[in-house]
């Protein structure tokens, strides 16, 4: 419930976080959309295309990025809501709750980001593939493949962002009732 | 009026360091409260009202004595009794109010029985009773920063009442209001002590505050001045 509320009130900053994920996860759905087209475009008689293997280097830097940006984010997050950290932990609020919190939220940024972020990277792949092997090639990948590569990328994203998220929230969780109260912005 | 004890300070201290100096922020209180009692706590700032608060709400650790509430003493509890005791056993009323901001007054009130593991549209239901109680019925869907002073302070009044605490902490609630919006919140909270019986510990500077209590305790520079009886 206040997962959800956080991310309706304070869109700018949860919009970022998903963009920033959605980005990364599009770079990599693009790439392996691409090697599958590819492969796809192959197997039915064009010429053998490929991916460059520096270029999973590249989404690998791009994943790392954005985990780093989203740890920034939540922790400036934490430090914007010291004093509701401290008003809940004074009216009961259980460490776990605290961490749950921020939990609850990154997790639902994973998954709009990397639904966003699979979507974004179909189109990009399917724009730089398709004046060579013509755009019915979407078509011509195993839907099981477009399905896994859909979950994946969706999986990724939210264990990446949540991943990204536990040191906020572990700091969070581990404030004294006393130090968030009186901490001034 | 006699009560059973429900709180007892015993030699309460609490000293820290504040830039190589040392503060007596507490320094040696015996006091006790009694069950279903008012009682206002007064004195100038830096008189140690609020570390006396942190105390008795298990927020702070005593540097020296012990508190007991209920006949349990308070600073052998580890992190998660104390935010235990906190949730079912006391209620804290701020004099900012600290309402949750992105939560609406409804939601504000039920947070603290979602904390206490009570199921959301039990912890809802209840929440709405509360907020009837204090005369918000009209206003559960909005949000704090759309409510008056008095009106937001209201909803923390009814918040800290949503696990039924035997014990209110309330810290100068009527700071931040004027007169009149005052008394309605003083009158609120006289009136939940007597018909609920719960135990209401006030820090106040407000006159008619401190006339509606049933006991006076004076505080100056962490210690007890004088107690009056009213």
């Amino acid at each position: 419930m206040l997962g959800y509320s956080y991310i309706k009130r304070r869109m700018d900053r949860a919009a970022i976080n998903m963009a920033s994920i959605a980005l990364s996860v599009s770079f990599l759905s693009t790439l392996m959309l691409t090697d599958a087209f590819y492969r796809a475009y192959a197997q039915a008689g064009g010429s053998r295309l490929s991916v460059e293997t520096y270029q999973y280097w590249l989404v690998f830097v791009a994943l790392a990025v954005s985990i780093v940006g989203i740890t920034n984010a939540m922790l400036i997050a934490v430090y914007e809501r010291y004093r509701e950290i401290g008003t809940m932990k004074c009216i009961g609020a259980f460490d776990r709750h605290i961490l749950l919190l921020f939990l609850v939220e990154s997790f639902i940024e994973g998954a709009v980001g990397g639904v966003v972020g699979f979507f974004v990277g179909l189109f990009a792949a399917l724009l730089s593939t398709g004046f060579t092997t013509g755009f019915d090639i979407v078509l011509r990948v195993p839907a099981a493949e477009l399905l896994g590569f859909f979950a994946g990328s969706s999986l990724l994203s939210m264990i990446l962002s949540v991943a990204a998220t536990l040191y906020p929230a572990y700091r969070a969780a581990r404030l004294t009732p006393v130090e968030a109260l009186s901490y001034e912005l | 009026m006699s009560f059973d004890t429900i709180i007892e300070l015993e030699d309460l201290a609490r000293h820290y360091e504040m830039g190589g100096v040392a503060i007596r922020a507490l320094d040696g209180i015996d006091l006790q409260f009694g069950r279903g009692e008012y009682v206002s706590i007064v004195g100038p700032s830096g008189s140690g009202k609020t570390t006396l608060f942190n105390m008795i709400g298990g927020l702070d650790r005593p540097t020296r004595g012990r508190v007991y509430i209920d006949g349990v003493d308070i600073s052998k509890l580890d992190a998660y009794e104390l935010a235990w005791l906190r949730c079912r056993k006391i209620g804290y009323i701020f004099q900012t109010f600290n309402l949750i901001q992105v939560l609406t007054a409804l939601e504000n009130v039920a947070l603290p029985t979602i904390f206490a593991g009570v199921h959301r549209d039990e912890g809802l239901a209840k929440a709405e009773k509360l907020l009837a109680s204090v005369g918000l019925g009209d206003r559960l869907h909005h949000r704090p920063m759309e409510l008056s002073a008095g009106q937001q302070q209201r909803v923390a009044i009814a918040r800290a009442m949503a696990n039924d605490p035997a014990i209110i902490l309330a810290d100068e609630p009527t700071g931040n209001l004027d007169l009149n919006t005052g008394m309605e919140i003083i009158d609120l909270l006289h009136g939940l002590n007597r018909t609920r019986g719960m135990t209401l510990i006030a820090a106040t500077h407000d006159l008619a505050m401190i006339k509606a209590s049933d006991r006076i305790v004076w505080l100056r520079d962490g210690k007890i001045e004088k107690i009056e009886r009213s």
